[in-house]
């Protein structure tokens, strides 16, 4: 029962996408303010400092902060509007409960009548169908202290096994990869080493628009001279002035990767002592990839041989060199082994745990990292433990004071929850911070799934395409709202203060939390009073494992502008650089070689759907876009999605940009309006996916996950294409014309 | 970093440090038909009043300031180019008619409304129509009566009923203390407080905003000091008589003639010289409209069309007499591409200069 | 033309603006924050645009130059363009600016933007109210890739690659500037913005496609 209560429209009337285009007041109320709070910005891993304006408890502006080490005041276009969002006239006020007759199909009701009612159906649906049946997925937008929260109140609150969240559709290849390779699951390096390697290699992420700021540290190295290299599919603006690139094929990386290894074992460029003295397994990975010559990974990938053999020279005979990789490669069906083939790469070659040396992925999600961390992973409790481990699951329940048994196991993965949800299996869901109908592959399957929820509750500060489905809603708060601690990209615990307090009858997402568990008759387990009280169990909780957050104190995050953890003891610095000499995390202390050989992806092209499609992001918009596409400037920016293409494969097309294409797979299609552009393979084209509905690039990916790490397949599927014979005029606001009227 | 250009690179005209015998000229001209004014219009100075000749001067020293500023302003090049086409589409065959129309509309609207404050800013629209209505208020009372133009005899002996005289030529007689008397007799007053309220706005509005405050010029301060000063010091004039028995009187009737009379002169040098030059945007109009219905020029390089012919021809024909060359070498002129291309062109230059990163 | 501003007595003079266009990501964060600065809210005066995005993801972005003897304050027939003794030519007064756009057509860089609504034309000022209390400009404070850098020659010779070039060729027509491009080598000269940039792309090739059909 949770199909929309009224038409889309409606829906839209009521709640918006809205943009809020000025600051509270205007433009013309004064830039008077009566504070500025230090504190980070939400849409992206880099967590880049800010100060955020405060008048008459709104957020009117921001300021530069540029004391914050990481982006000392530079900031992307969302972190510069980023301050917009909270006055968006969206913002939900009250809770909420489905009701076709009220307007807008939602009606506000108290917090007794909402979560009274959310309680009795997750009792009703666990009496009736068992405790798994009612699952709750999270998202890495949260804070430390709220994933801490929301992984315990899963356990043992809801005691349901099945609680995943939306790092999922993130870094969890890289995670996985790194755990099973090096022991740990954290970017190797600050990114202070950047500047210090001689080559900067970037696989599979646009540095540009995804971490913008990233881009400042990768031209401190070439200001010394560093080489660039870039393999990705299309020329992205940080690949534009590379020494190298390389335009592989969607879904060919780890054979690419793989040929380089080869050409790096054949020409002897092997950092034998490292490989002896800090790794196993080296053998088993050079016989994995004898056939990978440059000349058949070159036909497989479209990539010249040549570029690659230089690639391997560039990366095998620098003294230095960080290799960075992110969704590009992560997003696959064998996303688990392209960053092994990454990481394999890096220690062949003895580049970790030396200044300017490393192999990092760059998280994408404002928490990503410390999300992660915390225990709101299906498979994982605080620490990094692993919820199989015995003796990690006695340690949490000696913090928690619960009996081991009362940990449920180990459940199911997001995507596989929404499937599950799909099959009857699963008929309750939770959701906070997660909008899978734009984010998850093939959004029929997700919206299908949502209707055949029994109840469905969302804790929201909006109302995001999938709580539009919900049966009630929990008005929850902006990240500007609530204070605590959130792990950028680099593993820097950084310190989020809050700026204002939660409007009208919205209270903080962790009020709610402590609500739900209370009415669920579990308070034993949850008797904080403030996230304070959180971060101080989560770091016992987090003692001894190896994301070890039990040093750190919010007085040290703010005197020395973030600590790296592990930070096992107090009064111990942070760790910015991991495995210095060479001391991995395994309990021998080796790092383990896995081969990665390259294998096809989930669906290839055929005569049927002969074109390959990628997806990704673009500069103005986050995630599923519930923040960004309600903030004016950045809608403005990039208003609706384009579907990238060659001019080579425009003309065997017969279309022009702003002809809109139908783009159609096997799970769906969709038109949009076409950009033909040189910066994109003729085989393939590309799709930003931060809309919903009609404009929605997941209608057209597959479910596809990768064996391990359970990510989906978002960035190969195979589509074919036709004109529509209707043609738009592409608005880009980085034309300008000569009379600008604005206002 | 640039003696090895410097030939290429514009020289300093000189020009501007030399004395205007025209303007001179004529600035004379205009104080000599002041004078003739007062004389005839003040009935060969019967209805002069000598208390207020320190005003005069005041008077006659703006008008050849103001007069010569604004001769010599219009001889500037691009003033000069502007002035003959403004005027030449007002009276363009065939638009004369319409043309009138227009410029009663935009007196109106652009002059006296001021409408293109107000899409600015509401509240700096109306500080602004408060000082302007307020100035224009206080000139049309304080010039004639200056001038001998208008003055005032009491009727009767109780000292209570006034007649008007304009060019010597009575009007009724009114009651000071009636409405009409107090309002005529405190028109000025009524004109200091609309100048102060709009100069406490702007006040209000600069000193609350630092990026106002920033690009604030020092001229901009003493404008609306001085206006201040005229206000208040004649509203303690009328104060001095009304409460205080005209203590203070004598003292307070020269400061306030100093303030005005550094006032008048402020007006040629200062900041309230737009008051004289922004007429000129009507005439921007006009050009603009000739230069829309005229052939249009197109960029050299992309080829579309990007600004009037008409004005690009005046800005190639301007930019020499101010010691530009922006010939190309080959005939053509960089004053042809357009904006957009320029921005290109500079970017797509440095992009070579900087070939082959590592 | 120079007009003493007591205001701007303080400016930390020994900083320079200086614009790398090459290193331009096109991410237009400081087309968001340069509406953000106190003298022009919610007014974006910088450029920025793709050169040509068919070929090449290359955008231009583009500050005043802020020229030694500027083109635009001379073509304007209102004298509403002043240049402050420090250097940084000033956005129109507006009580002066009547909106014919001489500026806008003639200023070399085609940095003024003239605005229908209020008639008027405005243009980058370095952000005065920043610069003239020793803070970066908004653009340059956020710019993520750098192209837009502020802060003194010294820091830029130990920390970034190129040489500063305050000088730029149109033609016969020389310009000297206060804001500074980067080049390889200054001393060949001022940039030739009309020369022949040769078609130069750092990607002749990216796909591998010459020759392939």
């Amino acid at each position: 029962m949770a199909e929309l209560p009224v038409t889309e429209a409606e829906l839209i009337d009521r709640f918006g996408p809205h943009l809020n285009v000025e600051p509270a007041g205007g433009w013309n109320a004064g830039i008077d303010f009566d504070r500025e709070v230090e504190t980070h910005c939400c849409f992206c891993g880099q967590q880049c400092g800010i100060k955020l304006k405060v008048k008459d408890d709104k957020v009117v502006g921001f300021e530069p902060w540029y004391d914050f080490p990481f982006n000392e005041g530079k900031l992307c276009p969302k972190g510069v509007k980023r301050y917009l969002q909270n006055e968006s006239p969206d913002r939900l006020l009250d809770p909420m409960v489905r009701d076709p007759g009220a307007p807008g199909g939602f009606r506000a009701v108290s917090w007794d009548e909402a979560l009274d009612r959310t309680v009795s159906e997750i009792q009703r649906i666990q009496q009736a169908y068992g405790k798994d049946a009612f699952a709750l997925l999270s998202g890495v937008s949260l804070s430390n202290e709220k994933s801490y929260l929301i992984g315990k109140f899963a356990r043992l609150g809801l005691q349901t096994a099945n609680l995943d969240y939306n790092g999922r559709l993130c870094m969890v290849s890289a995670g996985a990869a790194g755990k099973r390779a090096l022991g740990l699951d954290r970017a190797a390096n600050p990114w202070s080493d950047i500047p210090l390697a001689d080559v900067v290699m970037l696989v599979g992420c646009n540095v540009a628009e995804c971490a913008p700021i990233t881009t400042s540290y990768v031209w401190r190295a070439r200001d010394r001279g560093a080489k660039l290299v870039v393999i990705d599919p299309r020329v992205t603006p940080i690949a534009r002035t590379a020494d190298l690139f390389l335009g592989v094929r969607p879904g060919t990386d780890s054979a690419v990767l793989g040929a380089m290894l080869h050409v790096i074992i054949e020409n002897d460029w092997v950092d034998h002592e490292f490989v002896a003295a800090h790794t196993v397994g080296f053998d088993e990975v050079a016989q994995s990839v004898a056939d990978h010559t440059p000349e058949w990974a070159a036909k497989l990938s479209g990539v010249p041989a040549e570029r690659i053999v230089e690639a391997a020279r560039l990366w095998g005979t620098s003294a230095t060199g960080m290799l960075m990789h992110a969704r590009g490669i992560e997003h696959h069906t064998k996303g688990v082994d392209n960053v092994t083939a990454c990481i394999n790469l890096g220690l062949a070659t003895g580049k970790y745990g030396k200044p300017g040396c490393g192999v990092t992925t760059i998280t994408g999600q404002g928490n990503g990292q410390g999300g992660r961390e915390q225990g709101h992973k299906c498979d994982q409790l605080p620490g990094n433990r692993d919820i199989t481990n015995p003796e990690h699951r006695a340690y949490i329940a000696s913090v928690w004071q619960c009996a081991v048994d009362e940990i449920p196991g180990k459940g199911l993965t997001a995507q596989e929850i929404m499937n599950a949800i799909h099959d009857g299996e699963i008929k309750g869901l939770l959701s906070i911070c997660f909008n899978p109908l734009v984010s998850l592959p093939e959004t029929r399957f997700t919206e299908e799934a949502l209707d055949r929820l029994e109840f469905y509750a969302a804790i929201d500060f909006f109302l995001s395409e999938s709580a539009q489905h919900a049966d009630v809603v929990l008005a929850g708060s902006l990240h500007e709202e609530d204070e605590g601690t959130a792990t950028s990209s680099e593993g820097r615990v950084c310190k989020l203060n809050a700026a204002k307090a939660p409007p009208g009858n919205a209270w903080l997402d962790w009020e709610i939390v402590l609500d739900l568990a209370r009415r669920l008759g579990r308070e034993r387990y949850f008797p904080f009073r403030n996230t304070r009280e959180m971060f101080d169990e989560m770091r016992v909780a987090s003692h001894g494992g190896t994301a070890d957050y039990y040093g750190i104190t919010w007085e040290q995050i703010e005197a020395q502008h973030g600590v790296f953890w592990p930070c096992p003891e107090i009064g111990h610095p942070g760790t910015p650089r991991l495995f210095e000499g060479g001391r991995f995390y395994h309990p021998d202390g080796k790092a383990k070689f896995f081969p990665a050989p390259y294998r096809p992806s989930a669906e290839e092209v055929d005569d049927e759907y002969p074109i390959w499609l990628t997806t990704g992001r673009v500069i103005s918009q986050y995630l599923s876009g519930t923040q960004t596409r309600r903030i004016g400037p950045l809608v403005e920016q990039y208003p609706e999605p384009l579907c990238e293409m060659h001019p080579r494969l425009a003309e065997q097309l017969g279309v022009v940009t702003g002809d809109v294409v139908r783009v159609t797979s096997r799970r769906g299609s969709m038109d949009l309006p076409a950009r033909v552009v040189e910066t994109i393979r003729p085989d393939t084209v590309f799709i930003p996916y931060h809309w919903p509905g009609r404009q929605a690039a997941n209608q057209l990916t597959q479910r596809a996950l990768d064996p391990i790490s359970k990510i989906p397949e978002f960035k190969v599927s195979a589509v074919r294409i036709e004109r529509t014979g209707e043609h738009r005029e592409v608005h880009d606001k980085r034309v300008t014309t000569l009379h600008e009227e604005r206002r | 970093m640039s003696s090895s250009t410097a030939a290429t690179t514009r020289a300093s005209a000189s020009r501007r440090d030399r004395v205007d015998v025209r303007a001179t000229a004529i600035g004379l001209v205009a104080v000599g038909v002041v004078l003739v004014g007062v004389y005839l219009g003040s009935g060969g100075l019967r209805w002069f009043d000598a208390a207020l000749a320190g005003y005069l001067v005041g008077v006659l020293l703006a008008v050849f300031a103001t007069v010569y500023r604004y001769l010599v302003w219009l001889q500037r090049p691009p003033t000069a180019c502007l002035n003959r086409r403004g005027w030449q589409a007002f009276r363009a065959r065939g638009r004369r008619g319409r043309n009138a129309v227009g410029l009663v509309g935009e007196v109106g609207t652009n002059l006296l409304a001021q409408g293109f404050i107000r899409r600015r800013s509401t509240t700096r629209w109306a500080a602004h129509q408060l000082v302007f209505w307020g100035c224009l208020l206080a000139a049309a009372v304080t010039f004639p009566l200056t001038f001998g133009w208008v003055h005032f005899r009491s009727v009767g002996q109780d000292g209570s009923h006034y007649r008007a005289y304009l060019f010597g030529v009575g009007s009724g007689t009114f009651d000071a203390t009636s409405v009409v008397g107090f309002t005529i007799f405190h028109l000025l007053n009524i004109a200091a407080v609309l100048v102060i309220a709009g100069v406490a706005v702007f006040l209000y509005r600069r000193l609350r905003d630092p990026g106002a405050l920033a690009v604030e010029r020092s001229g901009d301060f003493l404008a609306l000091a001085g206006l201040f000063a005229v206000s208040i010091t004649g509203m303690f004039l009328t104060a001095s008589s009304m409460w205080l028995d005209g203590q203070y009187y004598s003292f307070l009737n020269n400061l306030h003639a100093l303030t005005v009379i550094l006032g008048l002169l402020y007006i040629p040098f200062g900041k309230l010289f737009h008051i004289f030059q922004r007429p000129a945007n009507i005439g921007v109009h006009f050009y603009k409209s000739a230069g829309a219905e005229g052939p249009q020029q197109q960029c050299r390089r992309c080829g579309e069309p990007f600004a009037s012919a008409l004005q690009i021809g005046d800005l190639e024909a301007v930019l020499p007499q101010l010691g530009f060359d922006y010939g190309d070498g080959a005939g053509g002129n960089y004053q042809e591409t357009c904006p957009r291309c320029r921005r290109n062109l500079v970017t797509l230059a440095q992009s070579a200069r900087v070939g082959g990163f590592g | 033309m120079t007009v003493t501003s007591p205001l701007s007595a303080h400016l930390v003079s020994d900083q320079v603006f200086v614009i790398d266009q090459s290193r331009c990501i096109g991410c237009e964060a400081c087309v968001q924050a340069c509406e953000e600065c106190g003298t022009h809210r919610g007014t974006s005066l910088i450029h920025l645009e793709f050169v040509d995005r068919t070929t090449s993801t290359q955008t231009a972005p583009q500050v005043c130059m802020h020229c030694q003897d500027p083109t635009c304050a001379e073509v304007c027939p209102a004298d509403a363009i002043k240049q402050n003794e420090d250097g940084v030519v000033q956005s129109s007064l507006k009580p002066r600016c009547i909106g014919c756009s001489n500026c806008v057509l003639a200023c070399p860089f085609g940095v003024p933007k003239y605005f229908a609504l209020p008639d008027q034309m405005m243009k980058c000022d370095m952000c005065y109210d920043r610069s003239s209390a020793g803070l970066k400009p908004m653009c340059a404070s956020v710019c993520p890739s750098q192209a837009l850098w502020f802060g003194t020659p010294e820091e830029f010779a130990a920390t970034r690659r190129g040489e500063l070039l305050f000088e730029f060729r149109f033609g016969n027509q020389v310009v000297p500037t206060k804001v500074a491009t980067v080049v390889d080598r200054a001393d060949d000269g001022p940039l030739d913005v009309l020369g022949d940039p040769g078609g130069f792309r750092w990607q002749d090739d990216p796909f591998g496609l010459a020759g392939v059909v």
